[in-house]
């Protein structure tokens, strides 16, 4: 099954009196499970691509599918629970909520959804920490984390809902290679006990290597193998 | 509950931000606390301390036969009846007060005397409530019922040292009294007091039922009435209307018997009102008999119905004497009446009436009120319908009532050139007769106005500013909870929620800090007794009287100001596309 369908898909930015032509029509199906990463130099679109894949941003032409539903067509309402119940992110600077500790980060996007108990939700968040190997850092806040360790909460948090799909930007890039590795290592055990997918970009060819799948940007283009 | 507790934490913070925040609107609330517990004590001093003792908050007041100084009521049951059923009637009392030349020992000064009523039911609360508003420095109120000397008073201090007097000391005063006369009396000093309020510096206090025949009221008679009320400024209007439609005036008439001789007839005497334009509708309605009209006009004379003239067998230039029972003495009255007049009875006219010029009718009327027993129905009771009832003399003359000084004020400008014969009767509230006091309370809600405004203006800023660095600050934050799957509105109401509870805790610590200062100010004793902003003081402190309704609306009122203007900065945050807010770099 295709988790991740999109046809045609151009994304133009206004800049000034221009366009920026950030996508100039992709065709990207994605199978549920997959481990894919999208790789291509600076400025090429990938973030575009990924922040379209994850509905935070809206393609100007095409179609986009998620999950066999076609977003376009929905309001900021549907489109907002979608992110919440299908899609989890990783970003490239960690992204956690600086207020809260690690479990409170872990839990968030299941106090969000409001269907489980708060002793569920305690239990979940607790064995996703586990699985990224912080039990000892539950109380701890994101500012007295190292960077590998964030974005093990924020892997943690990504996943803790069961999403369908995990997005994640350049996930490495503000890490060392070693603490990098060991991130995409976790990542890819995930997707093989999660049976999530995984899209991720990168332009990093050391972290190519993890994936299963690569799709090439150029230009705002899918370049062929 | 998640909201409450981000919107929390994310309020710790940024400390310095929220915290300059926060103090600033915590010190407009305190202003706004101090300033409005102080008006409210301003106007509870006003109401319920000044008004209380000096007019009251609804006065009756009588001026006879248009006489300024002679402020006298001849029927008091009549004018206390129309006062004892209200129920929102905390006292009424009779104010009796009069300027007076005094010598002391070697000295001499002007004093006010005034009655002060320690006996007729005057509660121990109220008494104290004298007793703390007067301070005794010597003596007591209670020796002001001393019999065993001369007419026990209680004088200021500063009244005191300018008349060289001690306690025990006797004053002679000089005063013209309300009928014109010169009279003279002596006053034994029983107490000497000491208050903040210039204004009572010269008054002095003797016993009421002392004072009321010293100034020449007997003891049917009434003075000024000054009425205090439960909750003024809801009742006193209302309380003074009623007793305004209780006070109507009917007809005056004497009841009496008319001699001549031997002969005897029952008469009803009325008078006439003695204005041009009634005296010409008067002069056009009779049809004389005999004599002319002029003298009776020129109140020399009177005016007799023929069936009269004819019982009595008299005619124009005879003397009649007058004979009537009085109301408050057992003694009749009698006077000599010169009959100048003899009209028909014309007109629903009664058979036996006398017709005399208001102002001699009304010095028989008042002097000697009359008792008017009629068990058989033989007095001459015109109802309104009749045609003679307008130019006739009634009882009194009820003024309208007004509702600003300015109508007050014409009210009784208008009423001295008219040169009325009849006592005139005014009710009037403290809206009308110290409208200037009560502007102050105006001046200080509007002090509280601007502290509002100010505050409205720093929180306005404040809140706009704060929320919009925080905003920006916070705009990748946004992006990720929004990217997580939090909705719009629960964006906004976190940032909503944020400044709520800055609002909330600085409002608090604000009124705490408002009754800090309120506490604190209150400690100093002013002496301001030479100044007529001491009688602002209570015992020479600031008073404060915070009210729960008023602090929890002025809280109530700036959390509602700070929610309304978070909100348009909140929606914006909320609305912030997630790709870009995530994109977004400090
Ligand atoms: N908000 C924006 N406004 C204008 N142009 C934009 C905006 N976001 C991206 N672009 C442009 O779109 C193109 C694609 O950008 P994108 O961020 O997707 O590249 P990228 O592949 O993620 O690059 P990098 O590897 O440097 O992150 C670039 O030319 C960029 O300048
Ligand atoms: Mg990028």
């Amino acid at each position: 099954m295709n988790i991740i369908e999109i046809r045609g898909l151009k994304k133009d930015y206004p800049l000034g009196d221009t366009l920026v032509n950030a996508l100039r029509g992709v065709d990207v199906t994605v199978e549920s499970g997959e481990f894919m990463s999208i790789v291509g130099p600076s400025g090429s679109g990938k973030t575009t691509l990924l922040n379209v894949i994850g509905c935070i941003d809206f393609a100007t032409e095409g179609s986009v599918q998620i999950g066999g539903r076609e977003i376009t067509a929905m309001n900021d309402r549907q489109i907002t629970d979608l992110r919440l119940h299908k899609i989890g992110f990783i970003f490239q600077t960690f992204n956690l909520i600086p207020v809260l500790d690690v479990v409170e980060n872990v839990e968030f996007p299941l106090l969000l959804m409001k269907s489980l108990s708060r002793s569920e939700i305690r239990k979940r968040a607790d064995r996703l920490i586990a699985e990224v190997g912080l039990q000892s850092f539950a109380k701890h806040r994101p500012s007295e984390l190292s960077g590998g360790q964030r974005q093990r909460v924020a892997i943690a948090r990504a996943l803790v809902t069961n999403p369908d799909i995990v997005l994640a930007d350049e996930p490495t890039a503000n890490l060392d290679s070693v603490t990098g590795a060991s991130i995409l290592e976790l990542m890819k055990d995930m997707n093989t006990q999660e049976k999530t997918t995984f899209v991720f970009s990168t332009h990093d060819a050391n972290v190519l290597k993890y994936a299963r799948r690569i799709v090439k940007i150029h230009d705002g283009l899918i370049s062929p193998n | 509950m998640l909201l409450v507790q981000l919107s929390l934490r994310n309020l710790l913070r940024q400390k310095r931000r929220n915290v300059l925040l926060g103090t600033a609107m915590a010190i407009g609330v305190m202003i706004l606390v101090v300033a409005n517990s102080f008006s409210h004590g301003i106007s509870d001093i006003i109401f319920n301390r000044i008004m209380r003792y000096v007019t009251g908050h609804v006065t009756i007041r009588f001026n006879e036969k248009g006489g300024i100084h002679r402020e006298i009521f001849r029927d008091r049951d009549r004018v206390w009846a129309a006062v004892k059923d209200e129920p929102d009637i905390e006292r009424a009392e009779e104010a009796v007060g009069f300027f007076m030349r005094a010598i002391g020992n070697g000295k001499a000064d002007n004093i006010i005397l005034v009655g002060a009523n320690t006996k007729i039911g005057v509660t121990k609360k109220e008494l104290k409530e004298l007793e703390e508003s007067f301070h005794m420095i010597e003596g007591g109120w209670k020796e002001l019922e001393k019999t065993t000397v001369e007419n026990p008073i209680i004088v200021s201090e500063e009244k005191a040292r300018t008349l060289n007097v001690k306690k025990n000391d006797v004053l002679r005063v000089r005063f013209r009294n309300m009928f014109g006369q010169d009279q003279a009396a002596r006053l034994t000093i029983v107490g000497i007091m000491r208050n903040d309020n210039i204004f009572m510096q010269p008054v002095c206090f003797l016993e009421l039922s002392n004072a009321k025949p010293l100034l020449g009221y007997r003891p049917s008679d009434t003075g000024t009435i000054n009425i205090r009320v439960k909750d003024p400024q809801k009742n006193a209007r209302a309380i003074a209307d009623r007793i305004h439609d209780r006070l109507k005036p009917r007809l005056a008439l004497i009841g009496g018997t008319l001699v001549h001789g031997a002969l005897r007839s029952e008469a009803t005497v009325l008078g006439f009102k003695s204005d041009d334009d009634s005296q010409a509708a008067l002069a056009k309605k009779l049809t004389l008999t005999d004599g002319s009209l002029d003298p009776a006009m020129k109140k020399d004379g009177v005016i007799l119905t023929s069936p009269l003239a004819r019982a009595l067998k008299v005619r124009e230039g005879d003397t009649v004497e007058l004979h009537y029972d009085r109301k408050f003495n057992e003694q009749g009255a009698s006077r000599i009446l010169r009959v100048s007049a003899v009209c028909e009875p014309t007109d629903g006219l009664g058979e036996n009436v006398v017709l005399m010029n208001e102002d001699k009718f009304y010095d028989a009327f008042y002097e000697d009120w009359p008792k008017n027993d009629d068990p058989q129905g033989r007095l001459f009771r015109p109802d309104e319908r009749n045609s003679w009832v307008p130019l006739l003399a009634p009882e009194w003359i009820l003024l309208k009532r007004t509702n600003t000084t300015d109508d007050y004020i014409k009210k009784y400008r208008d009423l001295g050139k008219m040169k009325l014969k009849a006592t005139t009767v005014d009710v009037s509230t403290m809206y009308e007769t110290a409208s200037d006091i009560l502007k102050l309370e105006g001046v200080l809600n509007l002090i509280t106005l601007s502290a509002v405004l100010v505050l409205f203006f720093i929180i306005l800023l404040g809140v706009i500013n704060t929320l919009r660095m925080t905003i920006r600050e916070r705009t990748r934050e946004i992006g990720t909870i929004r990217a997580i799957g939090m909705r719009r509105e629960d964006v906004r109401n976190m940032f909503i929620l944020e400044t709520f509870f800055l609002t909330l805790f600085s409002a608090s610590i604000g009124v705490m800090a408002g009754f800090g200062v309120m506490g604190l100010l209150s400690r100093f004793t002013f002496h301001m007794s030479d100044n007529p902003f001491g009688m602002l003081l209570v015992n020479g402190h600031v008073y404060f009287l915070p009210t729960f309704l008023g602090i929890a609306g002025n809280v109530l009122l700036i959390v509602a100001i700070a929610v309304i203007t978070a909100y348009f900065p909140a929606r914006r945050a909320a609305d912030l596309s997630p790709a870009k807010a995530l994109g977004h770099f400090e």
